[in-house]
């Protein structure tokens, strides 16, 4: 597996066989070690002398982390443009870093692998080096990542000195009182920060806004499932001493989904809007986490690769077509297969059955009402009817709008189409075949 | 054989997608054929039938079993009745819009669509696969009318989507937390471990369904999205919104409310009754006021609607029987009324029942069709408007309700009578207006169109039992559950 990382960075940087060539070396390569990860059973014990979990849910994240970006390199060796080389390099780190970011139950592997998967995430958002709005989003993020990030290692550092040890699996919070609860606090500051969870979500839609759909595509998706992963880690770890925990969470889930969902009804840029409902499938995500039981845990896994496939493929559409919301008008005309995609993700993240969406949506619904979190649960679906409301405007422009003067004519591209498509059955498929899915992600070992 | 009537459809809807742009002929021809396919397989169903034996054709194959979720679709006599109106409905939609021009293949795929989840809605016996089928049909539903829908159709296509959007919603809270109480979504075994359930807990249950419900009959104050849709919807759209959709809330009282949550109907009972009869009195006030011919059948719905709501609210086995009775003959007399509204529109270009006055002078068919209809949906003994509408009154006033709601909810009775003839006085009797000079009358198309359900209609009213022989056993089961 970790060989297998690390050898696709370096193909990446030295292929000779141009951008795109890396990008299919790099596809294939992601391909692969989503099969390796599928084949390789979950054990109870991990390497490095359990350091890494290698259980159900990091399995699940390595399967979805790997091939989210295989799609996405398969999207990017067909229609991928200008200098590539570096951008898939970056990705293929920030995955590994993804990996380890889902795997890790020590606070100093934790912050590590959180390094590796945002430092090329950075890059990517300004990797249009003359575009002044991608360097300043890219800075944004930047800073405000950083910050976060201290503050999670201030916290990690009360915890460390509270119970002597980094690893989950020996810290006891149960007699730490007050300071445990304020490291805990400060530690999750950073995750909640990676997950563009109110109020740390500040940079998400400048950061967006500010760059290529294509990079969003990547920064927005691949990182948020590792993320999800790592904090539903964490707080199944250390939780159990602290119970006030779940209610903060619960205040930042009820937070996010009304801040994000009302934010996003106003949007007209597809990047700030997807930033904004980022922002909302979070809260619904924290749900599953703030309800501190095993079916919450698995629900917010779910939801995480959920929320991460529609939003990928439908970014990589706003790549083709243009950032707006406009641009996207009159598509049911000239591309009615691919609109008809736009339409299912579009649902699958408004959370209409079939579709995995759907399933995610409803294992949160169950754990939290499980946990007596109603007023948690009554907000989530009331904001789903508003979040309909807005992801129906997209359709509307798609189908009942103008095309955009000056729109750019697409010529037919076959892996690009088979990424999309992959990404549409995917939401599909997942959400049909429920049973298989969700035995897959099993539960967290301490 | 059940399997089969709800995924034809989709193959056809497939199929019809997948036609090639060339031939706008195609598809009306695949999606006539699918969907006489389909309701000649239910008339099997129907034939093959057995009154009184409960759910028959039952098919049931796990499908999530982590979470008890099973694929599981059975038919009984509540669904039956149903069953056909939707079967029979799209069929008759199809040919009602043999002229539909824009866009053929995405309008008859998505009637196709359509129908899956009104099928899928009325088997299914497992609560996700209900809710499934249930949102299946927004989508279709939302197209139908922002495509090929009247000037506000944008409008009026996202109000009805976020308007049953909101209501499912909590529906689904209700689902979530019934699972959690009694860990299955089985809706039989449901019906016997929900009324075990606590008596506030099936409170707060009974008004997360209830918001689903009640938006789907829909009950005033909540039917606000439907005069909107329904003017803006085109005709065949119309027909079914009216004919089947709206049905999916009676059967959602009736399969889930009821039978699960037997205890909380009765704390409910009197405000259902109460709701019932503002939306008999108010739809029938409003259709009053309205110039708008379809405007006005759409406020006559709500009225109708809220006869069947009063049969429910009586808890009676006579109401729950009225109940059903009045859904299914709404079924044919709104469909009929909506295709007739069409056939005048599409001839006229109005529907403003100022413009149009002595249709029975240019065209003595249409306008007989037309008056047909109004008096089946006034009520008048001997067609079927009448056995649903008498039985709910009747169920009401033997219950325990009192008996002020029934006289008033009885005036709406006569409130209908007199909109409906007003109606018919203005726009059918009269000198025909120039705006309908050299309209041509009803094709041999047209008629057919409305002949099954004439048909129907006069059969059920002549011979109640016809309908009634398959929804008294689950009506009688119904209110003893509920202890009616």
């Amino acid at each position: 597996m970790l060989v297998l990382g690390a050898l696709w960075a370096i193909f990446a940087e030295r292929l000779p066989g141009g951008d795109r060539g890396s990008a299919w070396v790099g596809a294939g390569l992601a391909l692969a070690a989503g099969v390796v990860a599928w084949i390789e059973p979950a054990t109870r014990r991990g390497p490095f002398d359990g350091l890494l979990a290698f259980d159900g849910p990091a399995r699940f994240a390595r399967i979805a982390v790997a091939l989210l970006a295989a799609v996405w390199l398969l999207w990017t060796a067909g229609r991928g443009e200008g200098r590539l080389r570096e951008g898939v390099a970056l990705s293929l780190f920030s995955v590994v870093g993804c990996m380890f970011m889902a795997e890790a139950r020590e606070l100093v592997t934790l912050l590590l692998s959180f390094e590796l998967a945002t430092l090329p995430a950075y890059v990517l958002i300004g990797y249009r080096r003359n575009d002044v709005r991608g360097l300043e989003g890219a800075i944004k993020y930047f800073l405000l990542s950083m910050l976060t990030t201290l503050v999670m290692l201030y916290g990690f550092s009360f915890l460390y000195g509270l119970t002597g040890s980094t690893r989950y699996a020996s810290m006891d919070l149960r007699a730490a009182g007050m300071l445990g609860i304020v490291g805990l606090l400060m530690a999750l500051v950073g995750m909640f920060a990676k997950l563009s969870a109110a109020p740390f979500h500040y940079w998400a839609p400048d950061a967006y806004s500010g760059s290529t759909p294509w990079a969003v595509a990547f920064v927005s998706t691949v990182p948020k499932v590792a993320g999800a992963v790592a904090i539903v880690r964490f707080v199944s770890a250390l939780a159990p001493g602290i119970p006030a925990v779940g209610s903060v969470i619960a205040i930042v889930a009820f937070a996010s989904m009304v801040l994000g969902n009302l934010a996003a009804l106003t949007q007209t840029d597809l990047r700030r809007l997807m930033a904004y409902s980022g922002v909302a499938h979070s809260g619904y995500l924290l749900i599953g986490v703030a309800a501190l039981s095993t079916a919450g845990y698995a629900a917010a896994v779910l939801y995480s690769v959920a929320y991460a496939i529609p939003s990928m493929a439908i970014m990589l559409v706003a790549a083709e077509e243009g950032p707006l919301v406009a641009d996207f008008g009159g598509m049911g005309q000239r591309r009615t297969a691919s609109s008809w995609g736009v339409v299912v993700l579009l649902l699958s993240l408004i959370g209409v059955p079939p579709m995995i969406g759907f399933f995610g949506k409803f294992g949160l619904i169950v754990a939290g009402q499980q946990r007596g979190l109603t007023i948690l649960v009554i907000t989530a679906v009331a904001m789903s009817v508003v979040s309909a409301g807005y992801y129906l405007r997209v359709v509307r422009g798609m189908f009942f709008g103008e095309t955009p003067a000056g729109a750019r004519e697409l010529k037919r591209n076959a892996p690009a189409a088979i990424a999309f498509g992959l990404a549409v059955l995917a939401t599909v498929v997942l959400g049909v075949a429920l049973g298989p899915v969700s035995a897959a992600i099993g539960t967290f070992i301490r | 054989m059940l399997t089969l009537i709800v995924f034809l459809p989709l193959v056809g809807a497939i199929v019809c997608a997948l036609l090639p742009k060339d031939r706008p002929e195609w598809p009306r021809w695949v999606a006539a054929a699918f969907s006489a396919v389909d309701l000649a397989l239910v008339c099997w169903v129907v034939y093959r039938f057995v009154p009184g034996a409960g759910r028959q054709f039952a098919e049931v194959v796990p499908w999530v079993p982590q979470f008890h979720i099973t694929y599981s679709v059975a038919v009984d006599g509540l669904s039956l009745p149903m069953l056909v109106l939707s079967a029979l409905l799209t069929f008759l939609a199809v040919i009602a819009s043999w002229k539909i021009d824009k866009k053929p293949a995405f309008y008859f795929s998505m009637l196709l669509l359509l129908q899956v989840g009104m099928n899928g809605v009325f088997l299914a016996l497992d609560f996700v696969l209900f809710y499934a089928f249930w949102e299946l049909v927004l989508v279709p539903m939302y197209f139908l009318i922002a495509q090929w829908g009247g000037a506000r159709r944008e409008y009026a296509a996202m109000k009805f989507f976020l308007y049953t959007l909101f209501g499912s919603v909590f529906m689904l809270v209700g689902i979530a937390t019934l699972y959690l109480k009694t860990n299955t979504f089985d809706m039989v075994k449901l019906s016997v471990l929900g009324g075990l359930l606590p008596a506030d807990l099936q409170w707060w249950l009974f008004l997360l369904f209830f918001l689903g419900f009640a938006v789907k009959v829909p009950i005033w104050p909540l039917h606000t999205w439907l005069p909107d849709a329904h003017v803006e919807a085109p005709t065949a759209a119309s027909a079914i919104l009216a004919g089947v959709l709206l049905k999916m809330g009676i059967y959602g009282f009736l399969r889930v409310s009821l039978p699960i949550l037997p205890h909380a109907f009765h704390q409910w009972q009197w405000f259902l009754a109460v709701l019932a009869m503002i939306s008999i009195v108010y739809g029938a006030a409003v259709a009053f006021a309205q110039t708008d011919l379809k405007k006005l059948v759409a406020y006559s719905s709500v009225s109708h609607m809220g006869f069947a709501m009063l049969g429910i609210a009586a808890g009676t086995a006579i109401g729950i029987n009225g109940a059903i009775a009045v859904a299914f003959s709404h079924g044919l007399i709104a469909g009929m009324m909506f295709l007739m509204v069409g056939q005048v529109y599409d001839r006229a270009h109005t529907r403003e029942i100022s413009q149009l006055s002595g249709l029975a002078g240019q065209m003595p068919v249409i306008a007989g069709l037309l008056t047909f209809a109004s008096i089946a949906s006034v009520g008048m003994p001997g067609l079927s408007g009448f056995v649903g509408e008498f039985l709910s009154l009747l169920g009401a006033w033997v219950s325990a309700l009192p008996h002020w709601i029934v006289i008033v909810s009885a005036l709406g009775v006569l409130l209908g009578a007199a909109y409906l003839l007003w109606m018919i006085q203005r726009v059918v009797l009269g000198q025909p207006s120039y705006i309908i000079a050299d309209c041509p009358d009803a094709t041999v198309r047209e008629v057919f169109v409305v002949a099954p359900l004439v048909i129907l209609i006069i059969a059920i009213g002549l011979d109640w039992s016809l309908l009634l022989q398959f929804t008294d056993p689950v009506a009688r089961v119904l209110a003893k559950v509920v202890g009616g």
